[in-house]
């Protein structure tokens, strides 16, 4: 047996060992096409190790986090209100239940807890809740933490980084993030309507950093933790069967001893194990999508290399065939190439790419809110983009190799240079490909809500078929190079004499286009949907100030909030907000409206804000809308003056008279008393989308029906009002209110992520557009060293090879963005209509009142001419800037 | 004396490499080649013949002495006017032909011209009638790879007199020809030289030699020998003991 796979083996080995060797002297002799492969493939490699490495790294699992979430206890044991049984996965964290019963039960004690594990374990409480401290500004929130620091079972929760730990009941620690909000040590801070502590130390989190947090003794913060408890538990391991039996009688247990050696999966209660069951198929999609496309990527982008490779030895390969060497011989010399070349391009990136991640932890912990885990490595991940990189160089010569083996041995011996004719198959095929693509798209693009994946599915199929048309395109492309300057017509016949080297790069810039143009044209419509329905709530510029007043309070001083506002910024033009509709004690009124003509009462408006509420009062308050024609305004402001209504619609609407009239309910129930109706004179204002209340009148107007007005709110002019400016107004609102909400209308502001996005999308286009364009010139470059020689010696100037150079890199880059642009369009456009459907929208009107398009597309033509005009011609002139200009000479050539 | 010299290397050496790897590829070696001139230049393998013509193309600079074409110092012309030169007045024809693939047998021959800032439609004129002067003007848009090797010769030869240049340099351009073939290349050189250019012919065949007006011998570069016109006076030149 043994004997047979020694043989087998040995066998394999014997005929692949020559191979081996041929391809490795070749890949020393050759170094710079080596290295270019080397670069290409050992660069992704890389990425992806380093990516990794930081994500393990900044990644802490349970077991490694134990220590910050236990300290040196054995278990947390967190009782809340609400009895009986709970569940809980073996991290609390990763799922959980609550109680049954209500939030009036007492939680667990720590007696029953002692009770349950059956022994007196030593254990400490550790209150952990959020609280307001007051600033020199106004309240922030902060993470409170009450815990006897001293206690054994405590430590490692908190790092002390400068002063001390609190000494009694007046004292606290904070942590820097709490620090730069103006607090240092010795200085005082006063819990938001509540006592005041003085800073003694500085405490990091060992979890988070970004967070404000305090630590003070048990009790000395005063926090409320409505009913929760929380002991640290020391005294030995709490297993599996007392986390359990601790489960129900109430209480979550993180215990050290079983997230270290976890049970069988069968013991996690079925209910909590439904919760995570499986990954999101279309998650899988997307990384199948990437995966595939990275290595598309990565295998044109080194083809071209191995292309070149190829051809150098076709004569040695010529030279076997007419001495009888086989076509399969043939072709393993130029798969070992890939082999040899992948090894070293794998183990290289995945040895670099450690070092590199391990190089960037302190960055990446610079921008992170916790604590980084320990330096960890997976090999079995690095194996598995190793592999990748591998399995990537290997493909990249797969069609070399397989030409080769089919090579035109007489024209190889006869010296002549250049592919075969192209055959009519794999075009058609690529035809084929394409139109399946387009089919896909449109189906998925047809397909509600699940589409995307087979559009992304389609885009891989679009992509490949226009790879096999690439030779086509180029070759045409020769055939209409007659009328071509010279560099250019030898730029471009050149290509498609060489299209093993050509496709690859021109299919490279291509697949790269194409997936930038589709990604971009999906996120620019995208947002064009998110700007045509965005409703705003206020006139543009227009802030609101609210808030409301909570059981047992006194009325809200609005005067109060105006001068808040006002020291902030002394200019602040603010008013009041006055309704005639703001429930007051012990009833509410429902106010209808409807024109004369009518019998029933009629929405004029599909959704509008009560913030407010639904009657206002003042001309004023017409600042509140977005009138979709501004001189509207006017007619409005006379109509109130003259005691008349102004009512806001979304629609066109004919009338000039409307009918107030309602119900008033009290809040027992008791009567409802119908309101006697008033006829008024009426404007009907229509605005953008969304309207601030249904109608505006004078003062007095509705008092006839028994209505009384008062203050619900600020308006603000906020014209000029920078963000940083709000930050400040809302923090100082909040030092008198904490539920003061202050909202300041923008308008449809572009996402920053989307725009950092498309930004970074076009920089990855770009590079891997000038990679290969690079690339495939420079091995065009050095294979067409005769020909510059020639050319050299009809005396071309030298500066001929930087015009040949940039000439070429134009007609890959072009015909690479040209093709990509193109394809990129299908999956584009059948993006948007899974992406920017609007059959979701109620209204089906946008914020003008017009129906809403069926979705939406707006192609991001900007980035579009960039990626195929400007990008192609940029590269170009680098290469035609960076190029030697020196010709080689015919006497040197052998 | 009658005709004007086209080419005149007055005593030039050239040294390849240095120290223990030094090779004197030639020693102070004096040549003429006046127009309506064939000289036919001959030696053994490695005797400098090659040499010799890259200097006389501006391909090469020696390291002493000096190259003139048409008077012209090449050496102090710098790279851009030696590339001119080739352009105007000197033209190469090689034994493995040089033609470039990509370009079809016109644009090959029009390639001088056009890299001299000339349209390419006048380029293509001219290429034309210069492959029409070496009678294969109906091969003008193959490509080289559909010709025979002795079209493609032909083709060489129009691309280094297009233009009306008054020196060709050929370096063994019947090598890879059969018999016929060859004989009729060297009957082309031989009706340009008739026509008023002055031509150098590398070869190795005494019996090409015969289309010659004169042989001058080459052996570790320096002139060994020489037949016809002026022979004295290159003798005395070329430094050769008499
Ligand atoms: N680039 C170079 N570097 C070093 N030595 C060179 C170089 N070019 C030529 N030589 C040497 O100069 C000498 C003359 O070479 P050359 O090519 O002129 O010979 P040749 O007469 O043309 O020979 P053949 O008949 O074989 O073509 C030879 O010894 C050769 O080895
Ligand atoms: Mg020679």
């Amino acid at each position: 047996m043994s004997g047979l796979t020694s043989g087998l083996t040995s066998g394999l080995m014997s005929r692949w060992r020559p191979a081996l060797r041929i391809a490795r002297r070749d890949a020393l002799r050759h170094r710079g096409r080596s290295i270019l492969v080397l670069v290409m493939i050992a660069l992704p490699v890389l990425a992806v190790s380093a990516a990794d490495v930081v994500y393990l790294t900044s990644d802490v699992n349970s077991v490694e986090s134990l220590d910050r979430r236990l300290g040196a206890a054995d278990a947390l044991v967190t009782a809340q209100p609400g009895a009986g049984k709970v569940l809980q996965d073996f991290d609390p964290n990763s799922g959980s239940t609550s109680g049954a019963g209500g939030s009036d039960q007492e939680a667990t004690s720590l007696a029953q807890v002692r009770a349950t594990l059956g022994r007196e374990v030593p254990a400490t409480e550790w209150v952990e809740t959020q609280l307001s401290v007051d600033t020199d500004r106004g309240v922030i929130d902060i993470g409170a933490n009450e815990l006897d620091v001293s206690s054994p079972l405590a430590d490692g929760l908190f790092k002390l980084t400068s002063g001390r730990w609190p000494a009694d009941d007046a004292e606290v620690t904070i942590n820097a993030a709490l620090a730069v909000k103006g607090f240092a040590l010795g200085d005082d801070i006063t819990i938001h309507d509540g006592k005041t502590l003085t800073v003694v130390g500085i405490a990091e989190s060992t979890t988070s950093r970004n967070w404000p947090r305090a630590v003070a003794r048990p009790g000395a913060l005063g926090a409320d933790t409505q009913g929760t408890h929380q002991w640290l538990i020391g005294g030995g391991a709490v297993s599996w069967s007392q986390v359990q039996a601790l489960n129900a009688v109430g209480a979550l247990v993180l215990s050290r001893a079983v997230i270290e050696n976890p049970p069988p999966d069968s013991e996690r209660p079925a209910e909590i194990r439904s919760w995570s069951s499986g990954v999101d198929e279309s998650v899988i999609a997307v990384v199948v999508l990437i995966v595939v496309m990275a290595l598309l990527e990565v295998v044109l982008l080194a083809g071209p290399a191995f292309a070149v490779g190829t051809r150098r030895q076709a004569r040695t390969l010529a030279l076997m065939a007419a001495s009888g060497g086989t076509p399969r011989q043939a072709r393993r010399v130029i798969l070992a190439g890939g082999l040899v070349l992948g090894g070293t391009a794998a183990v290289l990136g995945v040895v670099l790419g450690i070092a590199v991640g391990w190089a960037l932890l302190p960055v990446v912990q610079h921008f992170s809110d916790s604590w980084l885990g320990p330096f960890e490595v997976g090999p079995l991940h690095l194996l598995a983009v190793a592999a990748f990189g591998l399995l990537s160089a290997f493909l990249a010569a797969v069609v070399p190799a397989w030409l080769a083996s089919r090579q035109d041995v007489v024209a190889v011996l006869a010296g002549r240079r250049g592919d075969r004719k192209p055959g009519l198959r794999s075009p058609m095929l690529g035809l084929v490909l394409v139109g399946l693509g387009v089919a896909a798209s449109a189906a998925g693009a047809g397909q509600l809500g699940g589409g995307s994946t087979l559009i992304a599915a389609s885009a891989i199929v679009s992509v490949l078929g226009m790879i096999l048309l690439v030779p086509v395109v180029v070759t045409t492309l020769a055939r209409l190079s007659r009328r071509l300057p010279l560099v250019a017509r030898y730029a471009v016949r050149d290509a498609a004499r060489h299209r093993t080297r050509t496709v690859p790069a021109v299919a490279a810039v291509a697949a790269t286009v194409a997936g930038v143009v589709a990604l971009g044209i999906g996120n620019a419509s995208d947002a064009a949907e998110s700007e045509a329905t965005y409703q705003p709530q206020l006139a543009m510029g227009m802030a609101s100030v609210t808030s409301y007043a909570e059981e047992g309070d006194d009325p809200i001083d609005w005067s109060a909030y105006a001068d808040a506002i006002h020291r902030q910024d002394p200019g602040a033009r603010v008013s009041e907000v006055v309704s005639y509709d703001a429930p007051s004690a012990g009833s509410f009124v429902d106010v209808e409206l409807r024109r004369p003509d009518r019998p029933e009462r009629e929405m004029f408006m599909q959704s509008y804000s009560g913030t407010f509420g639904n009657l206002l009062v003042g001309p004023d308050m017409l600042g509140l809308a977005s009138p979709v024609r501004d001189g509207d305004l006017d007619a409005a402001r006379r109509t109130i003056q003259q005691g008349g209504i102004v009512v806001f619609t979304d629609a066109r609407v004919d009338g000039d008279r409307v009918v107030v009239g309602g119900t008033r309910y009290s809040d027992d129930g008791s009567d409802d008393d119908a309101l006697e109706p008033l006829q008024l004179p009426a404007y009907f204002l229509q605005v953008r989308g969304y309207g601030p209340a249904m109608a505006v009148v004078a003062d007095g107007v509705l008092d006839p029906l028994g209505l009384t007005s008062s203050t619900t709110g600020l308006l603000l002019d906020a014209h000029g009002l920078s963000k940083a400016d709000e930050d400040r107004i809302q923090e100082e609102l909040r030092g008198l209110d904490s539920n003061a909400y202050l909202f300041v209308e923008r308008g449809y502001q572009a996402d920053d992520a989307t725009l950092i996005l498309l930004g970074i999308l076009f920089g990855l286009g770009a590079v891997l557009m000038l990679g290969g364009t690079l690339t495939a010139t420079f091995l065009a470059l050095s294979d067409a060293k005769p020909d510059l020689a020639t050319l050299s010696a009809v005396g071309a100037a030298p500066r001929t090879r930087r015009g040949v150079a940039a000439a070429y890199a134009l007609v890959v880059g072009a015909v690479g963005a040209l093709l990509g642009a193109a394809v990129g369009f299908i999956p584009g456009i059948a993006v948007t209509y899974p992406l920017t459907s609007t059959t979701y929208y109620a209204s089906g009107l946008d914020a003008a009142g017009d129906p809403l398009p069926s979705h939406f597309v707006d192609i991001p033509w900007l980035m579009i001419v960039g990626l195929v005009v400007v990008l192609p011609l940029v590269t170009s002139l680098i290469v035609g800037l960076t190029a030697r200009s020196r010709l080689p000479l015919v006497a040197r050539l052998d | 004396m009658s005709e004007a010299t086209v080419l005149h290397l007055d005593q030039v050496s050239r040294i390849h490499g240095e120290g223990a790897t030094e090779v004197h590829a030639l020693r102070s070696v004096g040549f003429r080649a006046r127009a309506g001139e064939l000289v036919a230049v001959m030696g053994p393998s490695g005797s400098g013949k090659s040499t010799l013509l890259t200097l006389a193309g501006g391909l090469d600079s020696p390291t002493s002495g000096a190259v003139y074409v048409e008077g012209t110092d090449l050496s102090g012309l710098g790279n851009a006017g030696r590339a001119r030169m080739r352009r105007t007045s000197i033209g190469y024809v090689f034994q493995d032909f040089n033609l470039i693939p990509a370009l079809t047998a016109a644009e090959n021959v029009a390639l001088p011209r056009e890299l001299d800032g000339e349209r390419s439609a006048a380029a293509r004129r001219l290429a034309r009638a210069a492959l029409a002067e070496v009678g294969i003007e109906d091969l003008a848009d193959r490509f080289p790879d559909e010709m025979s090797g002795g079209q493609q010769q032909r083709v060489a030869i129009a691309r280094a007199i297009v233009g009306d240049r008054r020196l060709i340099l050929a370096d063994e351009p019947t090598g890879a020809l059969d018999t016929t073939t060859g004989e009729e290349i060297l009957k082309l050189l031989r009706s340009r030289c008739d026509a008023g250019a002055a031509g150098v012919l590398v070869t190795h065949e005494a019996r090409h030699a015969a289309w010659a007006d004169r042989v001058v011998f080459l052996r570790d570069g320096v002139v060994v020998d020489e037949t016809g016109a002026d022979e004295v006076e290159t003798l005395v030149e070329s430094g050769h003991p008499a």
